[in-house]
Parts: C-alpha cells; sequence; structure tokens
C-alpha cells in the first residue's frame, strides 16, 4: 500500500442485512482499489456504484457536519467520510464495517434512531427564554459563559455516543448521553429561563444517576465532545437545583446589559 | 459489544460487584454462628478454613480490592474534572489492585502452607 | 439521586471502614477463633465501629444491586417493589448483624 503509483487491492467486509430475506445478518467482502485519499464512505460509494448497487447506508454532506454516515467500523463507532479507508486496514488488509451497534437494523448499514430522537425531544433541546423576552434587546453573554458550554455546542446528532453507550445497550429508557449533552448545554446557558425544571426532569432514574462512567461516549465522538463530563457537571448541579434556579433568576435581571 | 477500557471496567465492576454481595450474605451467615454461642462459631470457621476456601480469600480479596479502587477512580472522575486521563485511571486502578491482591495473597498462601 | 447518593457516601466510607478491617481483622493472616476475635470486640467503641461498618456496607451493597438489576430493561419497570424489597432486606440483614456483633461478649 503506497501512494507511488502502484495500486492494492484492499477488502471491505460490510455487515448485509436485508428484513425481506435474511433471518439474521451476515458479512460480504468487496475488493476495492486502494486510492489516495479514499475515505470509507468513498470506498462504499464505489461500492454501491460499480459492484453491488444494493448495499445500504445513510450519507449525506460528506464533511462530517451532517451526522448521517456514523458507523461502526473495526469495532468503534465513528463517521466514516471522515475517516482514511488507509487508517483502518487490518494487517491482512481488511476494513470491517458495520451499521451502529445496539440499535434494530433497518437494512445493511441503517439502523432505527427513534429512540435516540425520542430521548432527544424529551430533554427539550430548544432554548426557553424568559417569559418577558426583550426583542428589541441584544442577550449578552460573557465569554466564560460561552466557554462552559463550549463543550456541547458542536455535537451533531450523529449517534456514535449513544450507541457506544453500555447503559443503553442494555436499557434504551436511559436518556442517552447526546440527549444528555444537550440538556447540559441549555441548563448552562445563562438565557435559558428554565434550569430547574429541566434539571429536575435529569434527576429520576433514567437520568443523570444512571450513567455508570464507562467513558465509549468520549472515546466514540467524532467531534471530540466530552459527555461523560458534562452528565458529571449536571450530577453536581441537579444537587443543588434550586440555587440554580435563583442564580439563574438572577443572572437574567443583567442579561440585555453590557458586559462588564 | 463495544470493546474499550471503559467497556472492561464496567465489566469487572460490575462482576465483583455482585460478586461481593452474594459474599456479603454467605460471611454474615459464617459469622452469624455466633449467636448460638462461641462452639458454633468456632466449628463454622473451622468449616471456611480449608485450603478451597484459602485460594477463594484470594479471590476475594482481588474483587474486594479492585472494586475498591474502581470505585476510587469513579470518585476522581466525580471529584475532579479529569475524564482526559481516562485510560491511564483505568490502569492505575487495575495496576495497584494487582499488587495489592499479590501482596495480601502471599501470606494467605504461607499462612494456608503452614497450616 | 438519593440512591446515588447513597451509594457515594456509602462508598467513601467503606474505603474507610474496609482499610480498618483489612488491617485489624486479617493482616498478617492468622488464626481465628472466638477467643480471639473477643480480645477486640469486648471494647464497645470496636462494636460501634463494627456496626457503622455493617450499615455502610449494606446500604453500598443493597443500592448497588438495585442499579445493576434496574440497568435491564425489562427490570426496570419493577423498581419501586425492588427497591421496598431492598429496604425489607437491608433492614433485616442490619438487625442480624448487629445482634451478632453484640453476641461477642464473654460468656455468662
Amino acid at each position: 500500500m503506497s501512494d507511488n503509483g502502484k495500486h492494492t487491492n484492499v477488502i471491505v467486509r460490510i455487515q448485509r442485512f436485508n428484513p425481506d430475506n435474511d433471518q439474521k445478518p451476515r458479512m460480504q467482502d468487496f475488493q476495492i482499489e486502494l486510492k489516495p485519499g479514499t475515505t470509507i464512505l468513498d470506498a462504499l460509494q464505489e461500492i454501491k456504484t460499480h459492484q453491488d448497487g444494493s448495499v445500504t447506508y445513510r450519507k449525506s454532506c460528506r464533511h462530517a457536519i451532517c451526522g448521517s454516515c456514523a458507523m461502526n467500523v473495526n469495532g468503534k463507532n465513528e463517521l466514516v467520510c471522515k475517516t482514511p479507508l488507509r487508517e483502518r486496514l487490518d494487517k491482512n488488509g481488511v476494513c470491517t464495517v458495520r451499521p451502529l451497534p445496539y440499535l434494530p437494523i433497518i437494512k445493511d448499514l441503517v439502523v432505527d434512531r427513534t429512540a435516540f430522537w425520542e430521548q432527544y425531544l424529551r430533554v427539550k433541546p430548544w432554548l426557553a427564554p424568559p417569559p418577558t423576552v426583550q426583542t428589541d434587546r441584544e442577550y449578552r453573554v460573557s465569554q466564560e459563559e460561552v466557554a462552559a458550554i463550549r463543550n456541547a455546542e458542536t455535537c451533531i446528532m450523529c449517534g456514535a455516543c449513544y450507541s457506544a453507550c453500555q447503559v443503553i445497550a442494555l436499557n434504551k429508557k436511559y436518556i442517552g448521553p447526546h440527549a444528555l449533552l444537550k440538556a447540559f448545554l441549555r441548563v448552562l446557558d445563562p438565557r435559558d429561563a428554565i434550569p430547574g425544571e429541566r434539571l429536575a426532569d435529569l434527576d429520576g432514574s433514567d437520568g443523570v444517576y444512571r450513567c455508570h462512567t464507562i467513558f465509549n461516549c468520549i472515546d466514540a465522538c467524532p467531534k471530540g465532545l466530552n459527555p461523560t463530563e458534562a452528565i458529571e457537571t449536571l450530577r453536581k448541579l441537579a444537587q443543588r437545583r434550586l440555587k440554580v434556579e435563583e442564580e439563574r433568576l438572577e443572572r437574567q435581571k443583567t442579561i440585555t446589559e453590557p458586559i462588564a | 459489544m463495544y470493546k474499550s477500557t471503559g467497556f472492561i471496567s464496567f465489566v469487572l465492576r460490575r462482576f465483583t460487584g455482585v460478586a461481593l454481595v452474594l459474599y456479603l450474605f454467605l460471611h454474615m451467615w459464617v459469622i452469624g454462628s455466633a449467636l448460638s454461642g462461641p462452639d458454633t462459631f468456632d466449628a463454622r470457621l473451622n468449616m471456611v478454613q480449608t485450603p478451597f476456601f484459602k485460594l477463594a480469600e484470594i479471590a476475594l480479596l482481588a474483587a474486594v480490592v479492585y472494586h475498591a479502587f474502581d470505585g476510587l477512580r469513579l470518585l476522581i472522575v466525580h471529584y475532579f474534572n479529569v475524564t482526559n486521563y481516562r485510560q491511564s485511571l483505568f490502569y492505575a486502578a487495575f495496576g495497584i489492585s494487582a499488587i495489592l491482591t499479590i501482596a495480601g495473597g502471599i501470606p494467605i498462601l504461607l499462612f494456608m502452607l503452614e497450616g | 439521586m438519593r440512591i446515588f447518593q447513597l451509594q457515594r457516601f456509602s462508598a467513601i466510607a467503606l474505603l474507610v471502614f474496609l482499610t480498618i478491617h483489612m488491617i485489624v481483622v486479617h493482616y498478617p493472616p492468622f488464626h481465628i477463633d472466638f477467643a480471639q476475635i473477643l480480645i477486640r470486640l469486648e471494647n464497645p467503641v470496636w462494636k460501634a465501629i463494627d456496626i457503622a461498618f455493617l450499615g455502610a456496607v449494606l446500604i453500598h451493597a443493597l443500592t448497588g444491586a438495585y442499579m445493576v438489576v434496574t440497568d435491564v430493561e425489562r427490570v426496570y419497570s419493577y423498581r419501586k417493589p425492588l427497591a421496598w424489597a431492598a429496604i425489607v432486606i437491608g433492614i433485616l440483614a442490619f438487625a442480624y448483624g448487629s445482634a451478632t456483633i453484640w453476641a461477642f461478649r464473654m460468656p455468662a
């Protein structure tokens, strides 16, 4: 395998499952030529175009921002559009692609993400402004406040953390790292008016205390985010929920004023 | 299975945890014989002094120290934001428990061999 | 949250109690019998320490077991009865264990 003009054939091993014909998933090997700069998504495209049109997967932007193409490559969840195929070949020149684990498979590499989105909506992922929104004024957030939520802002909802979570594997009632990270973003946002209500919801037995600190979500996140730390922070905040509510009310009195 | 050090630590934590709960009740039953007087107590304690139980004791020690240091690791993660050191922390917890198991296991073995 | 806190605080207590327990009772290994244990447990302070240890260990064990079983989705909906079962087991075991510790005194 080299860039010096000599092309090598490699094998992409894909987990196939057609609900119409198959009882259970099976593995199928496809041989393709390894060209410089080929990503795993490129390889899947190549296979679908030239070898087997029935290979099914989700993809959209090819720039690691739409969150469609999270898959399990050699046992790790990642975005196939930003992963070079060359880096994921084992010593036999094989790259194994499977759908995201622990989720129902619809077909081949496409999984059913219903539970993922249900939990996401459950934490009210939108910003809840105070009842007296001043539309003519700008809300000013300090640099420290922005820095605190930076960790959660860039989530693309790809589901890599969710499907790597061992608790989710056991129990889909658990809110999950993706939604807890979003809840963290809203709870810490000084413009949000209902941090107390949010924390009360996360406090239940399916919430932040169901996390067993396994760290798979951090390892899986293609954006380098840290859901575990967000969950630990939410745990601490949930234990002083009323205080958080009070502080937020106080903070919002001055939110339209310039930052000192 | 999503394999990672986190997964290994989780499985070990659960496994040792459940084993320790079972042991706890067994232990309470053995010591509980004291309620029927010193003689019953000594008799039942002798039942669990055989080489088999001595070896089981080493396994018990391993489970206790691993569970303790794994828990300590989680306490550290909770109180200090050190998730970036998650792998090192796991290896440290595992290493310390291995060392302590050996350090505690050798005297148990010697005691067993001496009779 | 209450379960989490119970588990965390009992864990911290156990780190202390278990260290004491291991050093005082088991290290280095020696022959143990009723008379041997009595030397230590005749002291009411040791009795109190051991009863507190028992309480912490039961809380930790039962909250831990509760979390392990309710992690499974099929068991998850039985949280209430399981919690009550754990409380009842805990009280019974605590009573039995305390009585055991109390039994370590000079035979009359």
